[in-house]
């Protein structure tokens, strides 16, 4: 088993990055289609001329062909002085100083944004990192605690009141934005009563645990609206499923109390889809909620991607999106493996 | 804060105070731009030729109301004897700022946006002369006197001895030069270079003595060398990459700084916190000791930590101005700025369509009514303007057609430019019913979006069926400038300037389809550019900047709309706080916070 899921973990390993490169090539070509480019902030500005226009493309290469620009983007454009010819299609900042030439993805550079005049992509994104991973990690946690027991409790109560109050409670909540939901939550409690700080991550120059916690209470329990829903309505359906099944029938017959019956036949069973949602669940949290992050002034990933997909900021765009994309792509394959250690069922085959 | 650009573009790179609205005109103008307004009256007679058509009922402009010309420019030394050494009294404190949007570098070079204009404004001095709040004039500020050759063409600066870098380093005119020398080279990125066209020169003669030579007499350039140069302390910045950020921590986090505040932190997209910069040339350290800026992303949330006291300032929309002004924590000071946001409806002029008729213009241009829609989209908080100036500005020209509200005018437009009227529709000789296509954005924004339905309304009702498109900022701002636009009418708005020189740009057939998205091209227009821009007399100026907008008035390229009010709600305990038409924050470093009386 050890030997195969080695050979099981290469082959996807292998096959995610290539998912991963035609991800690259798609968003690349989709994020140029948009309309306007990085340079957009001269556009009505009767300050500069087209001279100045033109003098700023060149330099930061954005007149290249498309091809170029993902080769640049993808490869580097520091070896491109080498080919016949190559020095033209390097950027006019690669030409004047070559520390300034992009050393391309595969080489884990991510190149500088434009819109923050020459900050690493990577480093924009580290700096946001922390942020999205604490809110995502939270909500997470709070779907999982409040989700999978009230899963559980509308299951045992099928039919019954509790079970009918938690529904109309899922579909209601589901039926509005959460985004929304958020604003009118900032609005009333931090707002009008101030009992919660109105968004940010620290009350400036304060940063203490506990204020800290003050902050991310809120958009915690708003962001984990949708996780917690999924999880309760997948518990409570597999409940059902499972308590129909023989073997349940069997441990009841053979005068098993109902709470064990519960606890270790029903459960392990009924919480395997749940580990199978946790991957987009994981996704969803970790790439970072834009909506939530903007609502709650929650400085993460999801902002910066605002900022950089208003300003389009090519380079900044490209990294959250190879991010994210990775992210999904390591969630999949991490569920797929945890599965196996659930259910003894499943076989990695190479 | 910044005593010459940023009194340029008032609303924009005064202080964070006045952030707040320029936020808000942000979203009902858009970005920033130029130009300037004028305010409407009734009018002449349009005709299709620049004709003059004096009018009886014309009321005079009221000369003490408008602002003073400038002075002529050529053989003049003034000497200032401003006091800039006594300290403020009222310090201490902390100021707390929020927005809605964090800038994006401090490096002055390098930035185009308003967010960090402010925040640069805040660390370093720049402004050799400054604008007078009161005559709109420019004054010296970091000069103790300046001088102008007779031929106009070499302007000599004495700086003030005695400023000082916050590291306790004379500021001087080297470091004017050698800032002026880095942004010159084209390699390093400055996005408006080519606004430097017109020095031939820029020499430091000794340690205090700046000499700008220019090519050929223009009369903008006192203003433009004003604030033309923020200089950076060449002792600490000379060794470093100039526009590379992880080699040259300066440019986001400066340490040696000029400005009436030195940066403490700052957390991108969180807040940024700023101290009184001891060494600060003008009165020493500014009275608010510490200064808070924090970045929220909505402008309700930024509403509400006005209205709960936790910041001092905050962006109020229109619909927020009225109930702004009874909470009683708070003072909403209001002021008709110089420097103004004017909106327009621009009309396409170029062949194959309808537009390109001027009596389609003047016709779509009777049909609406410009008051009306001025008092309801922007609830009393704009003033109607009706040609390319603003009442506010000293070349203004009230005696310019203004196309008040009158439909059947307007049908008889449309008959006059070939069009006929059948079963209450505008149709062409085929019979085919006249459609526009009205392009606006961004797509938020409620004003533009209001004024796109109210003129939909009012076209329909004279039998015109406009299709509106909202757009997207970026796609809007693509589709105004295409190489072959594909749409009518579109819904913009200049962000002007006090000098009204610079909104040539916007009128120049060259800038087709960039600034000129219209497709404006009149020579007689460009040649009176020309004229006002090279005779510096202020009087011949005037003559030539009012026969510019009577013409462009007269051939309506746009619908002149409105120019905005500006306000800016601030907490009751920050004072000495004074509206003039530069803004509010002309005096921001001797506003204070009052102490709390001890108990």
């Amino acid at each position: 088993m050890r030997r195969s899921l080695t050979r099981y973990l290469v082959r996807r390993g292998l096959q995610s990055l290539v998912l991963l490169w035609l991800a690259t090539l798609i968003g690349f070509t989709v994020y140029q289609l948009a309309p306007g480019g990085p340079l957009q902030f001269l556009d009505d500005d009767p300050k500069r001329t087209a001279a100045d226009y033109n003098r700023l493309a060149e330099l930061y290469g954005l007149e290249r062909p498309l091809l170029v620009r993902y080769l640049a983007w993808f490869a580097g454009e520091d070896w491109f002085a080498a080919l016949p010819g190559g020095q033209d299609l390097q950027s006019g900042q690669c030409r004047a100083d070559a520390t300034r030439c992009s050393r391309g993805v595969i080489r884990l550079d991510f190149g500088r944004s434009l819109h923050f005049k020459g900050m690493r992509v990577i480093d924009l994104i580290a700096e946001r990192i922390p942020a999205t991973f604490l809110l995502g990690f939270s909500s997470l946690v709070i779907s999982a605690v409040v989700g999978i027991p009230a899963g559980i409790y509308a299951a045992l109560n099928r039919g019954k009141l509790p079970d009918h109050i938690i529904r109309v409670a899922t579909v209601l909540v589901n039926t509005v934005p959460e985004w929304w939901i958020g604003l009118l939550l900032l609005i009333i409690l931090g707002g009008y009563l101030g009992l919660v700080p109105l968004g940010g991550m620290e009350t400036i120059g304060d940063g203490s645990l506990l204020d800290r916690l003050h902050h991310l209470i809120l958009p915690a329990l708003v962001s984990a609206i949708s996780g917690w829903i999924s999880t309760s309505r997948i518990i409570r359906f597999e409940m059902l499923e499972v308590l129909n099944q023989d073997y349940v029938r069997t441990a009841r017959a053979k005068g098993l109390r109902e709470r064990l019956v519960i606890l270790r036949h029903v459960l392990p069973n009924a919480i395997l889809p749940f580990v199978t949602g946790l991957s987009g669940i994981l996704l969803l949290f970790l790439s970072g909620s834009i909506l939530f992050e903007v609502v709650f002034s929650w400085p993460g990933m999801g902002r910066l991607a605002v900022l950089a997909i208003n300003s389009r900021d090519y380079p900044v765009m490209m990294g959250l999106f190879v991010i994210s994309a990775a992210l999904g792509i390591i969630g999949v394959l991490m569920v797929d493996v945890l599965y196996g250690f659930v259910d003894p069922r499943v076989k990695y085959e190479a | 804060m910044d005593k010459s650009l940023g009194r340029l573009f008032t609303l924009i790179s005064v202080p964070r105070a006045v952030w707040g609205v320029a936020l808000a005109l942000a979203l009902v103008g858009a970005a920033w731009a130029v130009p300037v307004a004028a305010e409407g009256t009734p009018v002449a007679e349009p005709t299709a030729t620049p004709v003059v058509t004096p009018e009886a009922s014309q009321p005079s402009v009221d000369e003490s109301e408008a602002a003073k010309a400038p002075a002529s420019l050529q053989g003049i030394t003034v000497v200032s004897d401003e006091d800039v050494t006594t300290p403020r009294t009222k310090r201490g404190g902390e100021y707390k700022d929020v927005a809605t949007s964090d800038a994006v570098s401090f490096h002055p070079y390098l930035t185009t946006d308003t967010a960090s204009g402010s925040y640069q404004a805040m660390v370093y001095a720049g402004g050799l002369l400054r604008l007078d709040e009161k005559t709109l004039q420019y004054i010296p500020n970091m000069v103790e006197s300046y001088s102008i050759s007779e031929d106009g063409l070499t302007f000599t600066f004495k700086l003030r001895e005695g400023i000082k870098w916050s590291d306790g380093q004379p500021l001087t005119a080297h470091d004017f030069k050698w800032t002026y020398d880095q942004v010159t080279n084209p390699a390093n990125e400055f996005p408006y270079l080519s606004q430097l066209d017109f020095i031939s020169s820029y020499e430091a003669l000794d340690d205090y003595t700046l000499q700008i030579k220019i090519k050929q007499v223009y009369c903008p350039s006192l203003g433009q060398m004003a604030g033309l140069i923020t200089p950076l302390p060449k002792h600490v910045w000379e060794n470093l990459p100039w526009s590379d950020p992880e080699r040259n921590p300066e440019i986001n986090k400066p340490s040696v700084v000029s400005g009436p505040y030195r940066l403490v932190d700052w957390r991108r997209d969180q807040y940024a916190v700023f101290e009184a910069n001891e060494n600060y040339w003008y009165h020493g350290a500014p009275n608010i000791s510490r200064y808070v800026i924090e970045i929220v992303p909505d402008q309700d949330v930024a509403y509400q930590k006005l209205k709960t006291g936790e910041s001092d300032t905050g962006p109020i929309t229109p619909e927020n101005l009225e109930e702004a002004r009874q909470l009683p924590n708070i003072t909403v000071y209001e002021w008709w700025p110089a420097a103004s946001v004017w909106s327009y409806v621009g009309l396409n002029m170029r062949p194959g369509f309808p537009t390109h008729n001027i009596h389609v213009r003047y016709g779509l241009n009777y049909a609406v009514d410009k008051d009306l829609l001025t008092e309801q989209v922007m609830l009393g908080q704009a003033k109607r303007l009706c040609s390319i100036y603003p009442d506010t500005s000293w070349v203004y020209n009230p005696d310019v057609p203004c196309y008040d509200y009158d439909p059947e005018r307007a049908i008889d437009e449309f008959i006059q430019a070939g069009y006929h009227v059948q079963d209450g529709l505008i149709v062409d000789d085929e019979g085919k019913p006249l459609r526009l296509k009205l392009i606006f954005g961004p797509n938020t924004s409620k004003t533009r979006e209001l004024i796109a339905v109210t003129l939909q309304d009012y076209w329909r009702r004279i039998g015109i069926e406009v299709e509106i498109q909202a757009m997207e900022w970026a796609t809007y701002l693509e589709a105004v400038s295409a190489q072959e636009p594909d749409w009518d009418v579109y819904i913009g708005a200049w962000q002007s300037t006090i000098e009204p020189h610079i909104m040539y740009t916007i009128w120049a057939e060259e800038n087709i389809p960039d600034l000129n998205a219209v497709a404006y091209v009149n020579k007689e227009v460009e040649r009176l550019y020309a004229e006002a821009g090279s005779n510096c007399d202020p009087e011949f100026r005037r003559e030539r900047y009012q026969q510019i907008q009577r013409i462009i008035a007269e051939e309506s390229p746009y619908i002149f709309l409105f120019y905005n009010k500006s306000w800016s709600g601030q907490n009751n305990r920050v004072k000495g706080i004074i509206p003039t038409a530069l803004g509010i924050g002309w005096n921001s470093e001797d506003w204070y916070i009052e102490q709390a009386p001890s108990p």
